[in-house]
């Protein structure tokens, strides 16, 4: 592409999500999202094939019906409450097809099944921007109408995506399929203390967008888009395979790694609201995510298959240089101790 | 008749757009389109928004569905799909209006409709000469306030125009 036009497009990627996160008038935000929306398509589709294309045409379409009943959600509010302002939402019905929508737009179960398919179709870079820069600008306006969410069809839709994200992720080969599982799980865990303290909410935001990336960027750092050829990074640069299972293993929730950071401050502030049983089940089925990941650090990291003497001198193009991998590594494997730092998120 | 041409005039704007949603021949779905652009027209010139139902024929119809009607007709295929021609596209478009039929019997049969808002019958969509302001136009003050306090709106706007161009161009240059 040419990199003038694909420096303006990128550019308008995130002049859309700044638009929806600054704006206060509820038709500014639609335009931002919808903006967002138009200028990604062309990032998703960077490789002229049928995969691509098909991809983007799916995401499009879920997408802009998103934004549908967006609008309308927004309309209902203006009959009820006759202002745009963003504060909360005065009508119970629009709170619902809000909710949806924006659940629509984030991945969150029932509407998770174009996040696989989509991040599946699309390379490497596209399917990072997709699955951390996209999930900005509907969080900022859960965050902003979260006094007024109806709990019961959140919680919902949050222990179900966790519980879709384990499971569906269990039978997959495919890395990019694996993160969508991942963030439909993360989106789950994010939605699901949303309504106790949103606060938490961005902080895992954050953590999970510094583990994304880091994932994505090591993927791409070995050009590998399945387990198989993740296994073969002992043979093309050994170091990474250390750092692809801390930060495996930091996705996973263990408790060193700072991926436990949000797992923990989500379970302590469900409880201290009274719900016992909801955390304990959000626990277990994270434990079905820690699989998954942990079978690929058995594949890559721990595990080492019997193979030829000529496969141990692997021919490969020149790597890719990727800029801040190292601080990201530190920082998503290290934060833990800097949690009573989270009164600054205030 | 004219107390509630409004409710008229928006049946038939629902039901233009169930012909289009059924997907026949885009060249078909342009030809209801501009009669749903006309209907919108009138909806809007009835609330007093001369200027913007104006608008709506110029730019919309004069100008926007002007471009899409030649370059459907360069890309159309020999046999285009009209509503009868398909049993899918005809189904579908005697569902919608059959669903729009029962929606205005229930508007008009009823005292109250409660759906997502609640609104009295028909008698909510009459339109009443509120008077408040005589002096000057509603309307006209609205577009003139797009370009004063609503620069920013214009900017994100032509922004977004310029870059929906762009990105079409991107997308269907191919390789």
């Amino acid at each position: 592409m040419n990199p003038l036009i694909f420096t303006t497009i990128l550019m308008t990627v995130l002049l859309g999500t700044m638009i929806v996160m600054m704006s206060s008038h509820w038709l500014m935000i639609w335009i931002g999202f919808e903006m967002n929306l138009l200028a990604i398509i062309p990032i998703l589709m960077k490789k002229y094939n049928p995969r691509t294309m098909e991809a983007s045409t799916k995401y499009f379409l879920t997408q802009a019906t998103a934004s549908m009943l967006l609008m309308m959600a927004i309309i209902i509010n203006l009959m009820h409450s006759g202002q745009w302002t963003i504060t909360k939402v005065f009508n119970p019905t629009a709170s619902i097809i809000m909710t949806s929508a924006l659940a629509m737009k984030l991945g969150l179960t029932p509407f998770h099944f174009w996040v696989p398919e989509v991040t599946q179709g699309i390379s490497l870079t596209s399917g990072l921007i997709l699955l951390t820069w996209q999930k900005l600008a509907p969080m900022s306006i859960l965050y902003q109408i979260s006094p007024s969410i109806n709990l019961n069809i959140l919680l919902t839709m949050a222990v179900l995506s966790i519980l879709v994200g384990g499971w569906g992720g269990l039978n997959q080969t495919q890395l990019r399929k694996i993160m969508a599982y991942s963030s439909i799980a993360h989106m789950g865990w994010m939605t699901a203390v949303l309504v106790y303290n949103p606060t938490l909410t961005m902080l895992n935001m954050l953590i999970y967008i510094m583990m994304t990336l880091t994932m994505f960027m090591l993927f791409i750092h070995s050009s590998s888009t399945t387990t198989l050829s993740l296994s073969h990074t002992w043979n093309k640069t050994p170091l990474t395979t250390t750092l692809i299972l801390i930060t495996l293993l930091s996705m996973g929730g263990l408790p060193p790694l700072s991926g436990f950071m949000p797992k923990w401050m989500i379970i302590q502030e469900l409880t201290k609201n009274s719900s016992i049983i909801l955390p304990t089940l959000m626990a277990i089925m994270a434990l079905l995510n820690l699989y998954f990941y942990m079978r690929l650090t058995y594949s890559t990291s721990l595990t080492m298959f019997p193979s030829t003497n000529n496969m141990k001198m692997k021919w490969q193009f020149e790597t890719k240089r990727i800029t801040l991998l190292p601080p990201l590594i530190v920082m998503s494997s290290l934060l833990l101790p800097l949690t009573p730092m989270l009164s600054i998120l205030d | 008749m004219m107390t509630y041409i409004v409710f008229i005039l928006s049946v038939i704007f629902v039901i233009s757009f169930v012909g289009f949603s059924s997907k026949p021949s885009p060249i078909y779905g342009g030809l209801v389109l501009i009669v749903s652009g006309g209907v919108g027209c009138g909806i809007i010139m009835n609330f007093g928004g001369s200027f913007l139902g104006l608008m709506v024929f110029l730019i919309y119809l004069g100008g926007m569905l002007v471009v899409f009607g030649y370059t459907t007709a360069m890309a159309t295929e020999q046999y285009p799909e009209v509503w009868v021609s398909n049993t899918t596209v005809m189904g579908v478009f005697l569902l919608g209006l059959l669903m729009e039929v029962m929606l205005v019997l229930y508007v008009l049969k009823s005292e109250e409709v409660g759906v997502v808002f609640k609104f009295s019958g028909v008698g909510d969509w009459a339109i009443y000469d509120t008077g408040d302001s005589e002096v000057f136009s509603e309307e006209i003050m609205g577009v003139a306030a797009l370009y004063s306090y609503g620069a920013w709106v214009v900017i994100v706007t032509g922004w977004s125009l310029l870059v929906g161009v762009l990105v079409i161009l991107e997308v269907t240059r191919g390789d």
